[in-house]
């Protein structure tokens, strides 16, 4: 078969119709994953308790796993087990917001550890409650540090979504797919899928990079 | 002597199989400022940190103004409104300014309103001479400077007592003066002061008790002209003798 390029610019479209679900699954579930990242980070620099045994369990569970069976585990597998229905988008957000939310802990962790003891200390010694040395003293701190691994990792979600189309989610990739069963122009339509979240990376990208230098 | 603020007895200190602290025994009167020195790993440090409790000591007893502070139910945040600390490394929060540093702890603890709490933090500038400095950074002040904020920081909880942990050892010699200046300004004040250091003329001249310590033990103290004119046990000869 000819390659003809022009079909990779009419093929845009098509992929774009899975953008919007692309967009709410990385941003929903980067969302849940900066938040449960944020808990279980905090919790695994403990280094007591059951807060940080939870919290090194859940890292491991979900480090050892690939996303793809992590996906068809929560889409399949859980709902069988305990016979309920989830569709596919939800399961794509609890997906990546579980898969990020272990990364970002680890993120999160490395940052609150790499804080001088000496703040900790000094916010002791005035009399504050651990509450109030974590949110005015440790986290604005170690926010600065977490920023260039967070703005990774959100990257790395954001092309994570493409594995959800094992799960049939519609989102971009899952669309271009569709697009080749019909068509079989392979080259242009992945072409185009390739270039459609190259610029959505670092489009993001350079958006993040905006932000560090301001927080700077 | 005035009155006891604190009575540590019987204290001792280990961290794995190393004893730091061995059987120390004080007495701080009120007003009072006591200086610790001896040689490094002598326990200095490590006795001070236990005065207000960032360490826990293994044994013994701290009554606080008649309160066993060593108690499992005694509320230690308390004691940290109470007894100030100053560090080695200062310790600023390097992502506040001046003023700020010194409003944190006691905007958080609701001690006043902003305004009030922000004219004392001046006024404890001015105190320590930077009030010129109250929008800068901690990273742009030399050592002896972020020092100064840090015992403004101490002083802005208005504690009964404040620990001061080598204050100068981090700094400069010229920058020394500035610090030794502002310790020396608050304890003709009055201020009860825990001071452990290298510096041996705040030791002798300032300070009302000297106590020298050496590998977990008080091995004399006294007062510190005395000690240093005449130092009763050897070791503490010794080691004045290669200090001065």
């Amino acid at each position: 078969m000819d390659i003809q390029w022009s079909f990779a610019i009419k093929v845009i479209p098509t992929i774009l119709n899975g953008l919007k679900n692309t967009l709410i699954i990385a941003a929903l579930g980067i969302m849940s994953g900066f938040i449960i990242g944020l808990i279980a980070g905090v919790a695994g620099s403990g280094k007591h308790g059951i807060a940080y045994k939870i919290s090194t369990l859940y890292v491991g569970l979900i480090r050892g796993t690939p996303l793809m069976v992590q996906a068809l585990y929560i889409y399949f597998a859980i709902p069988t087990m305990l016979h309920f229905e989830l569709n596919s988008m939800t399961a794509g957000i609890l997906a990546i917001g579980l898969n990020s939310g272990a990364y970002i802990s680890e993120i999160v962790r490395g940052a609150i550890l790499s804080i001088d003891i000496g703040q900790n200390e000094a916010g002791i010694c005035l009399g504050l409650s651990r509450m109030q040395i974590n949110t005015s003293i440790i986290f604005p701190q170690a926010l600065k540090i977490m920023l260039p691994g967070l703005g990774n990792q959100f990257i790395i979600s954001i092309k994570d979504t493409s594995l959800l189309t094992a799960i049939g989610v519609a989102e971009m990739t899952h669309q271009a797919s569709r697009a080749v069963t019909t068509t079989f122009r392979t080259v242009e339509t992945y072409t185009a899928l390739a270039l459609v979240y190259l610029v959505l990376c670092n489009g993001l990208s350079f958006l993040l990079k905006k932000m560090e230098e301001r927080m700077k | 002597m005035a009155d006891t603020v604190l009575n540590i007895t019987h204290l001792s200190k280990s961290f794995g199989d190393l004893e730091v602290l061995k059987d120390i025994n004080v007495v701080i009167h009120k007003g009072e400022v006591i200086s610790i020195i001896g040689p490094s790993g002598s326990g200095k440090s490590t006795f001070l940190r236990c005065i207000n409790l960032l360490e826990r000591p293994n044994h013994g007893v701290i009554v606080y103004n008649g309160d066993i502070v060593t108690d499992e139910g005694y509320d230690v945040r308390q004691l940290h409104k109470e007894i100030g600390m100053v560090f080695q490394r200062f310790n600023l929060f390097p992502h506040k300014t001046v003023l700020e540093n010194i409003m944190l702890a006691p905007v958080k603890l609701k001690m006043g309103n902003k305004a009030e709490i922000e004219e004392e933090a001046m006024a404890l500038l001015r105190k320590v001479g930077l009030e010129s400095k109250k929008n800068e950074m901690p990273r742009n002040l030399s050592g002896g400077q972020q020092q100064r904020v840090a015992i403004a920081r101490a002083l802005a909880m208005n504690p009964k007592v404040l620990l001061f942990d080598e204050p100068t050892s981090a700094l400069d010699p010229e920058l020394v003066g500035e610090v030794l200046q502002v310790m020396q300004t608050l304890a003709s004040e009055g201020m009860t002061m825990v001071v452990v250091t290298h510096e041996m003329g705040f030791a002798r001249e300032v300070s009302d008790h000297l106590i020298f310590m050496e590998e977990g033990f008080i091995v004399e103290e006294g007062n510190p002209k005395e000690i240093f004119a005449h130092p009763k046990q050897e070791r503490t000869r010794q080691f004045l003798s290669s200090v001065l």
